[in-house]
């Protein structure tokens, strides 16, 4: 069950468009290291974990992925705002436009639309903890894109988040290894 | 910044650390001091939530006082207030 805050995690408020940025900010919304595939990968490797602090945690990271999600697609939103024919075709945001006009759809950079292969659930829980650290890590080399560094602020703040989330699932991996060599 | 996102964003700082502590408690459930501290930023948020609510519309759908569903208002949250 979720229940909707109507409020982003960090506020967006972006005073210049700009569609070139967008098309390669889009990616962090629907591509393969994006925030889609992050929440979807937590909200579903959560089912099999056999603890109640990893079914805990997953939902609560996954739960805060969403939030990411929503801030990436407000950014989107915002730096595509009230553009003419000329700025579309001049930042080359015309072969998104062409598909989906100024709508928030789901792609990379390239164009590719989401896909779920981008993430693993093998109802093994040291299996899906170590794909999720590995996830991790290629957002965070994604955050580091020169880019990224145009939102510096904003994307401070989800760069903590991703270094934040990797002890949890550590913890997890230790806790769970001495569980399992235990039984 | 206007009155509105100063309130709102004192609220999401507050809600930040609330996220960043339940994260914490998942994995430390009977960690007492940090309970404690949750109950801290609850109580400094439960105040700014109603504050902002009652000048400004409901955050979430169980606070509705006026007698139109003003859940709907814009702006939402990807809005640029023009």
């Amino acid at each position: 069950m979720f229940v909707y805050e109507k409020q982003l995690q960090y506020p967006v408020k972006i005073k210049n468009t700009n569609p070139a940025l967008a098309k390669l900010i889009i990616t962090q919304y629907g591509g393969p290291d994006g925030e889609l595939g992050a929440s979807m990968r937590y909200l579903s490797q959560r089912f099999s974990m056999p603890l109640p602090e990893l079914k805990a945690t997953l939902t609560d990271i996954g739960t805060e992925e969403l939030n990411h999600l929503e801030m990436i697609g407000a950014i989107v939103y915002q730096l595509t705002r009230n553009l003419s024919e000329a700025e579309i075709k001049k930042a080359g945001f015309d072969a998104y436009f062409v598909d989906h006009t100024t709508g928030i759809y789901p792609v990379s950079a390239a164009g590719v639309p989401y896909n779920a292969a981008t993430f693993a659930s093998k109802g093994d829980p040291i299996t899906d903890l170590h794909e999720s650290l590995a996830a991790e890590q290629k957002a965070i080399y994604a955050l580091h894109r020169k880019h990224a560094q145009r939102f510096y602020k904003f994307q401070w703040m989800l760069m903590i988040r991703q270094v934040l989330h990797p002890p949890t699932s550590i913890w997890s991996i230790n806790v769970l290894t001495v569980k399992l060599s235990n039984s | 910044m206007t009155e509105r996102d100063m309130l709102l964003k004192k609220i999401g700082t507050c809600k930040f650390a609330i996220v960043d502590i339940d994260l914490f408690l998942d994995t430390h459930p009977g960690d007492t001091e940090m309970l404690k501290k949750r109950r801290e930023y609850t109580e400094q948020l439960m105040p700014l939530i109603k504050q902002f609510e009652e000048k400004y519309g409901p955050l979430t759908k169980d606070e509705n006082a006026a007698n139109k569903w003003s859940w709907v208002k814009d702006p939402w949250p990807w809005d640029m207030e023009e």
